[in-house]
């Protein structure tokens, strides 16, 4: 089994960089974090991009793009609303209990 | 009153799918799932069309619960839904 810790590392590196240029940060659940970051790297392996491991691909390239993690930039309005990306990697600086962030489908944004 | 049947459609790779599986478990609320990406992939494909058919979302979980849906991971509406409490 391949050691991806490397690559945890880096995408967290980088991720860090990116998400805070935007006014979010890695959520303060660490658990939530790495077990996030272990399924982007098997994503990635799989289909050379960290797709969103709450959401699926369509095989449309323009839609696809948009799950590439961090998409927050792709989902603006609904990602501030919840406060939180989709599948909670992300939060807003902000937010110290992301237990209380709920999911807000998309189609009620 | 017979419960509505209880569908999910999941991701293995998807953490607020994995505990919408624990929330029912533990309330031993009868439910069928499908973890669509570990499905072949014309079955996924076919699968994941239905899902955004019913729900109109291509983000996960979804749950229906008869004519309901529920997307995303909310033990509330769950809970309203299922006429059930969690963890009393």
């Amino acid at each position: 089994m391949a050691d991806t810790v490397p690559r945890k590392q880096a995408l967290h590196y980088f991720w860090e960089r990116i998400v805070d240029q935007i006014g979010y940060k890695f959520t303060p659940d660490e658990e939530l974090v790495d077990f996030l970051l272990e399924q982007e790297v098997a994503l990635e392996e799989k289909f050379e991009a960290p797709y969103c491991p709450c959401q699926r691909r369509t095989g449309v390239w323009a839609q696809d793009m948009q799950i590439i993690c961090p998409c927050i930039p792709y989902h603006r309005e609904h990602y501030d609303k919840m406060r939180r990306c989709w599948c909670g990697l992300f939060v807003h600086k902000d937010v110290t209990d992301p237990d209380a962030l709920k999911q807000i489908p998309p189609d009620e944004v | 009153m017979s419960r509505p049947k209880v569908f999910l459609y999941a991701l293995s790779t998807c953490p607020w799918c994995r505990k919408t599986k624990q929330l029912l478990t533990d309330t031993k609320v009868e439910f069928d799932f499908v973890d669509i990406d570990l499905l072949p992939d014309d079955e996924a494909d076919a699968i994941a069309d239905k899902a955004y058919e019913v729900s109109g979302a291509r983000v996960f979980p979804i749950v229906v619960i008869g004519d309901d849906v529920v997307v995303g991971y909310d033990p509330d509406k769950l809970a309203d839904l299922l006429k059930v409490g969690w963890g009393s």
